[in-house]
């Protein structure tokens, strides 16, 4: 099978569906001739033209505003916001809007939209650019969140998004997007949800989310050599969260670790924690639930200062290594 | 309304039977009369009848559990009736009873663990301040472990789950720690052992004995379960021999006159109470005589007391196909030697038909075991508890002795007395034993 | 500014409206605003909760946009949407049940006033944040030219919400794509409190259409037949692919903002003046008297009618039964 980028992978989804579908179209700033500020839309305006590729002004709201009117009346669009912090502009129309329509008109209508967004750190470009704020998503009841870690993830997950009928917040990570995978070339879904085990264990869950699937894989090949055997759980979907196989995990382990990049405080790993203690592997835990996230502060930009601001892979291993007692 | 099982109090001084196993089973129907479930008392396997008619509805106990007397221990009623998970508990504490037969070579009471299917109490197995994580909370639950007993490697002492595993694993073998050491020592793994101690735990010697090599087994050797009175006796055995410190002094004593004494009370006798005068009533009566004036002899450990025990009643061990149980004459030193005779065969030959109700086997004061009948002189009896000493009656067999100077040959017989060094002495257990051969020689003396 | 007869009836010709058109529309203010002023009525009565916010006065703004449309033409609204909802032709036994919280409500009694919406019959809602609605409709208008579909889109708004960023960012992006929609700017002087002449610096706010590239007029808003010529143009050059307008109608609103509101902000006098003398009902009568479409008798049997109407929609309303909580975890998805 071939090997393909992230981002190719998320651009190949886009161009399939759309391929099919004609209610499907992308909106966003820049990414018509100019590609895309990170180049996932490149080559798609010349394949489908710049009403179904269309780029729009500055206007986060307006932006997100019409794609919530389209999608309300019979379209399927897929808004790119060009850094995932400027989703607070776009704010009111995906939160009071889009998150709470089908609600409100008692079921009638739907808003089968995708905002698709990179966040996360590690670029040096500051704190007004670094953010991952898809705790905050996750916190509105009728919004979906979806974080995928790879290619291969983000390939079927997009598609999925798309064919939901709910507005689905689509996270990628721009660290991410040059990261390569095992692709296969025909369309295909992974359904909203379904968390993945990334690398099966037996002795530590360590739950984690989109880049920090990665660390935590190589946190585990570091743990290997001192005799522990780390499972790694990739939620893939943040809303619906596939809780039974955490919670299984867990119960089979009996130890969690929860990370991710977003700020620990009021950050999704709360969430996950919470719902272990208060589910049946409670009674299976051996060691108190780890969490790591990033430090309460907004993202320098020094290299060195943003690096150490959100987990590495050493902080997974030495939390991992605080679960287990030796006698 | 369903009726409830008590764990019967068959002797006076019954204060926990073990159960050793039911005749029916949950669900099963009972009717009145019917045989329920055996008891292993200290001294006597009993068979106990069901009062009630009904269907068992619950069993609370297995096999092996001790169980305090007035206990209910399971529950007869109409099918479906709802009775209790548990036992209603009349003991302040949770667990099913502690025997009172410590081992004290241990120097820590032997912990009887829940009989299955009797989950330990939330209280045993946590309480506020241990810290316990969830898991090593759950295992302790699920196995009666009391958390405090157990050492956490965790932080802040925190128990985890691997620590209730280890100690799961420690004591799953029961052994003295002595035992304990000297497996470690020879590098036997417990596991492999036989234990010989109360409820199997192993000791010491078990140990030792798994050391030598084992005898290749034919393929026609028998197997047959320790049980029933045969445990009894191996149990109650070995906690006397390991308890009290037995000192052993023996004497030869002259039975000419005793032998004269017989013969003229033979037909007496026989005429009086249809039974045969034997030598063993004349020890006894004897025997009984000379406690009555050595008060030293009639001494009891209990707990932290020494008991003076008034009453000479005198246990007479006797053989039965199935092991060895010992009948009590009671007041034996206030009775003539008619009466002790019918007495003492009576008493034999209820013993020889598993008869003997538990207050005739229970209260004796001393002990005396006769080997006579057999090529035996000298042996060390083992004491019976909770008395303090025993007699050992060998044969009487013609031997030379030495008289004035010149050798003669008399009718001698061997008495063996053993003794309890916690609370007897070698000094008065000497002039108990120079009495009993005084009296012997000069039998008239049991007039007085 | 009063037209001459002369001029409305080149309207009515313009407009193809007939006599019977003429009373409906006019039965339908009395609708609009008996609902509002019965809704007023209920509040206060305690049958309904939360709040509300009533558009008494503004019935010709709502009733002549609505009254061009065809029935594809969709419209997104504001929180003073009653009257919207009641001219895009909705039932007012639904719309009172929804107020009132029943089960047989347009949204199941989970919307409220502030977001009654009829989807299938092109009510895209009412909306309660300001401006909220109006990139929706930039939205459905996009839907409408990419999909070759032929309708307009209507986007009423308050004179607040020509302050709020995304009324801007709509209308520049509703230009530059010329996008078939409306922006039908209701500006009743007042956003809650704030006078527009002090939150606005311009005389206008239709001169807001020039900075993005799109015709602007004000008109008065009270008076229905300049709304139904003024909204027909700006939907015709919609429906010819020629872009958005920008309507301004000037009209004021009787009640307060809320139902909290002592109207502390504006004087008795200049009610009473906008009642007595620009009362949209009242000049659409003495027209339609003048046109000789109905008389005094007629017009009041028109009336009569809509109360009526709205005294059955408040009975139906009580008489609906309430939603029951198993209901509250539906619908959050599709």
């Amino acid at each position: 099978m071939r090997e393909i980028t992230y981002l190719e992978a998320v651009r190949e989804a886009m161009t399939q569906i759309m391929r099919e579908n004609p209610d499907v179209y992308i909106m966003g700033e820049d990414i018509g001739v100019y590609g895309g500020a990170f180049g996932v839309t490149r080559g798609m305006v010349e394949e489908f033209g710049p009403e179904r590729v269309r780029d729009t002004p500055i206007s986060e709201a307006a932006l997100a505003g019409a794609a919530v009117g389209s999608a309300l009346t019979g379209m399927r669009p897929i808004v790119e916001i060009q850094f995932s912090d400027f989703i607070t502009i776009a704010a009111d129309q995906l939160v009071n809007q889009a998150a709470k329509i089908r609600y409100m008109y008692g079921g009638k209508g739907k808003v089968p939209m995708v905002v698709r967004t990179p966040g996360g750190s590690g670029t040096g470009a500051a704190a007004q650019h670094s953010q991952s704020l898809e705790a905050w998503m996750a916190h509105i009841p009728g919004l979906k969140v979806v974080q995928p870690s790879t290619a291969y993830d983000a390939k079927g997950l997009l598609r999925a998004a798309v064919e939901d009928d709910n507005p689905v917040i689509f996270y990628e990570h721009k660290l991410l997007y040059r990261t390569k995978g095992h692709v296969p070339e025909e369309p295909y879904t992974i359904p909203l949800g379904q968390a993945d085990i990334k690398r099966p264990g037996k002795d530590v869950t360590v739950v984690a989310t989109s880049i920090m699937v990665h660390k935590a894989l190589e946190a585990a090949k570091i743990l290997e050599q001192e005799g522990i055997d780390a499972e790694v759980v990739d939620p893939r979907t943040l809303v619906p969260l596939d809780e039974e196989t955490i919670v299984n995990s867990v119960k089979k382990t009996g130890r969690l670790v929860v990370v991710h990049e977003a700020v620990k405080r009021g950050g999704f790993g709360g969430e996950i924690a919470s719902l272990v203690a208060e589910s049946e592997a409670f009674d299976y835990l051996d060691a108190p639930i780890q969490r790591l996230g990033g430090l309460p502060v907004p993202i320098p930009c020094n290299p060195e200062l943003e690096r150490r601001v959100v987990p590495q892979v050493e902080d997974i291993v030495a939390a991992v290594k605080k679960t287990i007692v030796k006698r | 309304m369903a009726k409830p099982v008590i764990m019967p109090k068959l002797g006076m001084t019954m204060e926990t039977g073990t159960i050793i196993r039911w005749f029916k089973e949950e669900g099963e129907p009972v009717k009145a009369g019917e045989v329920l479930f055996e008891v292993m008392t200290d001294k006597i396997n009993i068979e106990v009848e069901s009062y009630e008619t009904g269907i068992l509805l619950k069993r609370y106990y297995e096999a092996e559990a001790v169980v305090p007397v007035n206990h209910v221990i399971a529950y007869i009623g109409e099918a479906g009736e709802q009775v209790p998970e548990r036992p209603p508990e009349d003991a302040p504490s949770g667990e099913a009873g502690e025997t009172k037969t410590a081992s004290l070579s241990e120097g820590r009471p032997a912990e009887e663990p829940p009989a299955e299917g009797t989950p330990a109490e939330e209280g045993d197995s946590g309480g506020g301040k241990v810290r316990a994580t969830p898991a090593a909370r759950r295992l302790a639950r699920e196995r009666g472990v009391p958390l405090e007993q157990i050492r956490g490697s965790g932080e802040r002492g925190r128990i985890h789950l691997a620590d209730v595993e280890a100690y799961l694993e420690e004591h799953a073998v029961r052994a003295t720690p002595l035992a304990r050491k000297a497996a470690e020592a020879e590098g036997i793994d417990l596991r492999t052992v036989t234990g010989s101690g109360v409820h199997g735990k192993i000791m010491k010697q078990d140990v030792e004995a798994a050391r030598a090599p084992a005898a290749p087994s034919a393929a026609d050797e028998k197997m047959v379960k320790l049980e029933g009175m045969r445990k009894i006796i191996a149990r109650r055995m070995s906690e006397s021999a390991f308890t009290a410190p037995h000192v052993t002094l023996s004497t030869e004593a002259d039975m000419t006159r005793v032998i004269e004494l017989r013969e003229s009370l033979l037909p007496i006798v026989e005429q009086q109470t249809g039974y045969r005068l034997s030598y063993t009533e004349v020890i006894v009566k004897a025997a009984a005589m000379c406690l009555r004036r050595h008060p030293q002899m009639r001494v009891q450990l209990q707990g932290e007391y020494i008991r003076y025990v008034q009453d000479v009643h005198v246990g007479l061990a006797i053989a039965l196909e199935q092991g060895l149980i010992v009948p009590v004459i009671r007041h034996a030193d206030q009775k003539g030697l008619a009466e002790l005779t019918r007495e003492c065969k009576t008493l034999a030959s209820l013993a020889r038909e598993n008869k003997l109700t538990p207050d005739q086997i229970t209260g004796g004061t001393f002990t005396v075991s006769n080997l006579g009948m057999y090529a035996v002189d000298m042996f060390t009896p083992i004491i019976n508890q909770p008395e303090s000493a025993i007699l050992g009656v060998g044969r009487i067999a013609e031997k030379a002795v030495g008289l004035g100077g010149q050798i003669v040959l008399r009718p001698m017989i061997t008495l063996s007395l053993s003794f309890d060094h916690r609370v007897i002495d070698g000094a008065p257990a000497a002039a108990f034993l120079t009495d009993l051969k005084r009296m012997l020689e000069n039998p008239y003396e049991l007039l007085i | 500014m009063a037209k001459e007869i002369r001029e409305i009836k080149a309207i009515i010709e313009r407009l193809n409206l007939t006599p019977e058109r003429l009373l409906a529309l006019y039965r339908q203010m009395w609708v609009i605003r008996y609902f509002d002023e019965k809704v007023d009525e209920c509040f206060a009565k305690g049958l309904i909760h939360g709040t509300t916010h009533l558009a008494v006065g503004q019935e010709a703004t709502a009733a002549g946009a609505c009254a061009v449309l065809e029935e594809r033409d969709k419209i997104t609204s504001t929180h003073r949407g009653h009257g919207h909802c009641i001219a895009k032709g909705a039932d007012t036994g639904r719309m009172m049940a929804e107020l009132f919280g029943r089960e047989t409500g347009y949204c199941k009694g989970k919307g409220g006033s502030m977001h009654i919406a009829d989807v299938e019959k092109g009510n895209l809602g009412a909306n309660g944040i300001v401006g909220g609605g109006i990139p929706i409709a930039v939205g459905s208008a996009l839907t409408s030219k990419m999909k070759g579909l032929g309708y307009v889109t209507i986007s009423f708004f308050g004179d607040g919400a020509t302050n709020e960023g995304a009324f801007h960012e709509s209308l520049n992006m509703a230009s530059i794509w010329k996008l078939p929609v409306v922006f039908f700017c209701e500006n009743n002087q007042y956003g809650m409190s704030g006078s527009v002449k002090k939150m606005t610096n311009v005389e206008k706010l239709s001169i807001r259409a020039v900075a993005y590239g799109m015709p602007g007029v004000t008109i008065d808003g009270n008076d229905i037949f300049e709304v139904m010529d003024a909204t027909d143009e700006a939907v015709k050059r919609a429906r010819a692919g020629e872009g958005p307008t920008f309507i301004e109608a000037v009209t004021y609103r009787y009640k307060g903002h809320s139902k909290s509101d002592a109207k502390k902000y504006r004087t008795r006098e200049e009610e009473m003046e906008w009642r007595n003398n620009f009362d949209p009902i009242d000049r659409f009568s003495r027209r339609l008297i003048e046109l000789g479409c109905a008389d005094n008798a007629k017009l009041e049997e028109l009336r009569q009618s809509a109360l009526e109407e709205i005294e059955a929609a408040v009975k139906f309303a009580e008489e609906s039964p309430q939603p029951s909580f198993d209901t509250v975890l539906e619908d959050v998805y599709a």
